[in-house]
């Protein structure tokens, strides 16, 4: 789309878990304003993929560019500043327990960015009325349910600016009448214009929205292509297969 | 007669106890606390050959009778030449035997924490020492409150102790008394309780520190 | 090196014999404090307002005052009063004993509080008295998930018992301090002392554990 490079480039991420190979040399890049979705078995290595682009999993091998900067990881400050760039929400929400709604969206404000408190305050109030939880700020995640857990969890992610957000199956560990409440949220920053890797099993929804559709199986990426190619008339054996198993008998909740 | 006797004689005795007692008690809490926080963490996140240490240190000085400890340190050290005084040797026992007790705890809190949060305090940018400081102490130290508070409250009791070394502290004020006039049960009715109300404010003040602390989610952690 | 070691080989046997009445302070103290714990725990969960007021103050004294000024309190004090002429070790058995417990009814309080209401109440309604209840039900569930909080008090008693020292009972510190005053050998024979007192709590809480293996219901997870 944009003239300049892509925003995130992923070249040949390799990860090893003693015998296991789960990463075997993976590319990927999303330009600005991308909505790319990884698909594929359990175990295909989706999980390990996202993790390894903010390098909370080292890989083994590979390169990752933000803006056409290589990121090194060995390099304390760069990572933690790299980090606040590149937004990740987790399938367990990861909330902090002793910090309410707000303080939990706060505190990234007030402890890594150095914002000042009233302003940090204001900004954590905003993001959590954007994701439909102002009313919600002063409770603590033992008093939310899991679908308000996770918005939370968008909001804290989006008060530090990401350029990137990357998504870990953020609805899997979700109730299914709470699905729809983060599925809103996450359609309304599409629309927004963010930038997002996503890896789901929300079929229905990623051939809404995705640019692209991205098929893993065993550590690589089997096929890449637009939502309407990937679902209905793959290339590839193996994509079909996976994908008439998903979108029906039920097909995909909204 | 006797009251006279009493007060003039018993009373001043008995408060010098008290004031050595507090001064074996205060500093003695107070490092032994650093030491289980220091120690407690070692366990959890040192390297394997420092945590072994730590563990090792912690089973012995868990293991031995706090009296064995306290006789190695006032009797076993003048024999390598290092001499201590009754009082020193006190409360470095003290320290080092109810450091090992709380960093039990301090290790039970730093475990209790979710790994999740971790992840997520990296991802959002926290350096390490952020991480500590912002996500780790604040919930170490609500989880690891009850049990490291109890420990204070025994180290008051087993503070007595002391005078098996030769401290003359208020135990050992009320023995030294209570042999000269063989009052031995009002005396030690008296020192009786005034340890029960120092145990119980200490007790009183650690329940009241556990509500202010308390946040919803952190209930069941607490015994 | 090797004089430190003869000093501790030679004095091993006297030591040891510490260690018997060691463990018979122990046994009794727990044997003590588990015949009025279960009781003083039923009755603070299911007596009435005054029992239990009665049962709180005993705990809070139990706990609140030291070992040390309560063995002077009742050796000097209570028993010489009392004109009961009780050796040391009996002295201090009991104390101990009474101290253990007002902590072992907290065990067994905190335990019988841990289970399901329902079992109290699937009890009556099957006609059971309430001692029925209390004695068929609650207690045998109760009893085995205080073993652990009982092989931790274990460890506490054992530690304590050295303390009788002061009172002049002949266990294992008593005797390990009687040597080094004679010999010098100061640290090796107190070091030994302790290395004592670790294989017996190693022991017991290892035999307690197996205990817990052999008593244990089946699925039944906490």
């Amino acid at each position: 789309m944009a003239e300049k490079g892509p925003v995130l480039r992923a070249e040949g991420l390799s990860k090893q878990y003693g015998a296991r190979q789960v990463l075997r040399g993976v590319s990927l890049s999303v330009n600005e304003g991308d909505l790319k979705v990884l698909i594929g078995p359990s175990g295909a290595g989706k999980s390990t993929l996202l993790q390894c682009i903010n390098f909370l999993v080292l890989p083994d091998k590979g390169q990752v560019f933000l803006d056409g900067r290589e990121i090194l990881h060995t390099r304390r400050k760069e990572l933690c500043a790299y980090r606040q760039k590149v937004g990740m929400i987790f399938q367990d929400f990861n909330l902090f327990d002793h910090l309410t709604a707000l303080g939990n969206v706060e505190i990234g404000l007030t402890r890594v960015r150095s914002m000042k408190k009233g302003a940090a305050r204001e900004r954590a109030v905003m993001e959590l009325e954007r994701v439909g939880l102002g009313e919600h700020a002063g409770k603590y995640p033992a008093q939310l349910s899991g679908g308000q857990k996770q918005r939370v969890s968008i909001a804290r992610a989006l008060a530090m600016d990401p350029k990137v957000m990357l998504l870990d199956e953020p609805t899997s560990a979700l109730d299914p009448e709470l699905i729809t409440e983060v599925l809103s949220v996450i359609r309304n920053l599409v629309s927004e214009g963010m930038t997002m890797i996503i890896a789901t099993h929300q079929i229905g929804f990623a051939g809404d929205l995705a640019n692209e559709i991205i098929f893993m199986e065993d550590g690589a990426i089997v096929e890449q292509g637009p939502p309407a190619k990937i679902l209905t008339r793959a290339d590839c054996e193996r994509t079909r297969e996976f994908c008439s198993k998903i979108t029906s008998p039920y097909g995909e909740s909204r | 007669m006797e009251e006279i006797f009493f007060i003039q004689e018993v009373v001043p005795a008995l408060l010098r106890g008290l004031l050595v007692s507090i001064q074996l008690i205060i500093p003695s809490a107070v490092a032994g606390l650093v030491i289980g926080i220091g120690v407690g963490g070692l366990r959890v996140y040192g390297q394997r050959w420092v945590a072994g240490l730590a563990d090792g240190y912690v089973a012995i000085f868990r293991g031995f009778p706090l009296v064995v400890q306290l006789f190695i340190w006032y009797f076993g050290l003048p024999h390598i030449g290092i001499y201590l005084t009754p009082f020193m040797a006190s409360v470095i026992g003290f320290s080092l035997c109810s450091g090992a007790y709380h960093s039990e705890y301090v290790r039970g809190a730093f475990l209790s924490i979710r790994r999740g949060q971790f992840h997520a305090a990296q991802a959002l940018g926290f350096s390490r020492f952020g991480m500590i400081r912002s996500i780790v102490l604040p919930q170490a130290l609500r989880l690891a409150l009850p049990g490291c508070g109890n420990e204070i409250i025994y180290l008051i009791k087993y503070s007595s102790l002391a005078y098996m070394i030769t401290c003359i502290e208020l135990t050992g004020e009320g023995k030294i008394i209570a042999s000269n006039t063989f009052k031995y049960m009002e005396i030690f009715l008296i020192i009786g309780a005034a340890y029960l109300i120092l145990t119980s404010v200490a007790g009183s003040l650690l329940h009241r520190l556990e509500k202010r602390l308390r946040l919803p989610g952190f209930e069941h952690y607490s015994r | 090196m090797t004089a430190n070691l003869l000093a501790v080989l030679d004095a091993l046997p006297y030591l040891l014999q510490g260690g018997l009445v060691t463990i018979g302070l122990v046994v009794g103290a727990m044997g003590l404090g588990l015949v009025l714990g279960v009781p003083f725990a039923v009755g603070q969960v299911y007596g009435l307002p005054w029992v239990r007021r009665v049962i709180g103050f005993y705990v809070w004294f139990f706990r609140g005052v030291p070992l040390l000024v309560l063995l002077f309190l009742f050796y000097f004090g209570l028993f010489s009063l009392m004109n009961i002429n009780l050796s040391a070790f009996a002295a201090a058995l009991i104390v101990l004993g009474l101290i253990s417990a007002a902590y072992q009814s907290q065990i067994f309080r905190g335990a019988i509080l841990s289970l399901p209401e329902g079992q109290f109440k699937a009890a009556k309604a099957l006609g059971m008295s309430d001692t029925r209840a209390i004695l068929f039900v609650v207690l045998p569930q109760a009893l085995r998930l205080s073993l652990p909080g009982w092989s931790n008090e274990y460890s506490i008693v054992l530690k304590d018992s050295a303390v009788a020292y002061a009172l002049g009972v002949a266990e294992v510190m008593a005797r390990s301090h009687f040597v080094a005053s004679r010999t010098y050998y100061h640290m090796p024979l107190y070091f030994t002392a302790g290395l004592i007192f670790l294989c017996l709590t190693y022991f017991g809480t290892r035999g307690l554990r197996m205990l817990e293996e052999k008593v244990k219901i089946h699925g039944y997870s906490r």
